[in-house]
C-alpha cells in the first residue's frame, strides 16, 4: 500500500496536531407523571407497548410513578426522547422530556 | 369474581371480542367523539390536555412532534369511532380503543380539576359514574392487550 502524505507535508517532519475534544452530552429523559385516575394495569400495558419493556420492568416503573409521583422511563438522544414522549401522550399518559441534570 | 360479565375478551385467534351492551357502546361513543372534537377544536375543554407541552423547558414545542401527536391521536380516535359497532377488534383497533379511552379519561379528570384522590372522591355522581365506567373499560381492555 502506498503511503499518503498530508498536503504540503514532507512525510517524516510534519507535526500532526490532533485536538481531542471530549464533549459529554447529557441525555434527555422521558418522564411520566402520576395521576389519580389512570388504572395501574393500563400504565403497564402502555410501557410494554411503547418501549417493549418486560412485564417486570414495566410494573416496576409504574410503581415508581405511583409512589413517587413521576418516573424516568427512558433516557437517551433528544429526538428519540421526544418521539417516545409523543407516543406516551398519544396513549393518554402525562409525559414530558427533560435534560438530565 | 365468579360469574362476572366480561366486556372485552381475547379470542384464541388474537382478536378482541367486544361484549358491550348498548349503554356501554353509548359511553364509548361519547368518549371517542369528544376526543375527535377536542383535537379539531382549540376551544374544546379537552383541547388543553391534548396539547400539553412535550418539553416544558422550551418556549415552544417542536412543531413536527406536535403535529405527529395531533395526527396519531386523531387517527386512533377516528379508528375507534369507525369500529364502534364491531363485535371483534384486531390488535391495532383494540390499541386505538385503549389509547382513546385513556385520553378521554385523563382529559375528563384534567378538565374537571380532578387531580387528587380527594377531589376525585368529592366530584358529582354523574361525573364519577362516567370516570368509573371508562376505568372499567380500560381495566378489562388492558387485560386483553
Amino acid at each position: 500500500m502506498d503511503a499518503i502524505e498530508p498536503p504540503g507535508g514532507t512525510g517524516t517532519d510534519t507535526d500532526v496536531i490532533t485536538e481531542n475534544v471530549v464533549v459529554t452530552k447529557r441525555p434527555w429523559n422521558v418522564v411520566v407523571w402520576n395521576d389519580p385516575v389512570t388504572p395501574m394495569s393500563v400504565v403497564v400495558v402502555i410501557f410494554k407497548r411503547v418501549f417493549g419493556y418486560s412485564d417486570n420492568k414495566a410494573t416496576q416503573l409504574m410503581l415508581t410513578v405511583h409512589h413517587e409521583g413521576r418516573a424516568i422511563v427512558w433516557s437517551g438522544q433528544r429526538d428519540r426522547a421526544q418521539a417516545y414522549c409523543v407516543k406516551l401522550q398519544v396513549a393518554g399518559l402525562q409525559s414530558t422530556i427533560e435534560q438530565d441534570s | 369474581m365468579v360469574g362476572r360479565h366480561r366486556m372485552f375478551v381475547r379470542r384464541r385467534d388474537g382478536r378482541v371480542e367486544v361484549r358491550l351492551n348498548d349503554l356501554g357502546r353509548a359511553v364509548a361513543r361519547e368518549a371517542f367523539g369528544r376526543v375527535v372534537a377536542a383535537e379539531r377544536d382549540p376551544d374544546h375543554e379537552w383541547h388543553v390536555t391534548l396539547s400539553a407541552p412535550i418539553d416544558p423547558s422550551a418556549d415552544q414545542d417542536d412543531p413536527l412532534a406536535t403535529l405527529t401527536r395531533q395526527n396519531e391521536t386523531s387517527t386512533n380516535a377516528e379508528l375507534a369511532v369507525m369500529t364502534l359497532n364491531e363485535q371483534f377488534l384486531n390488535d391495532a383497533e383494540a390499541w386505538a380503543w385503549l389509547s382513546t379511552l385513556q385520553v378521554a379519561l385523563r382529559a375528563t379528570a384534567v378538565a374537571n380539576g380532578l387531580l387528587s384522590d380527594e377531589k376525585l372522591a368529592a366530584c358529582e355522581p354523574e361525573l364519577t359514574n362516567f370516570i368509573r365506567t371508562l376505568q372499567s373499560f380500560l381495566f378489562e381492555l388492558a387485560e386483553c392487550l
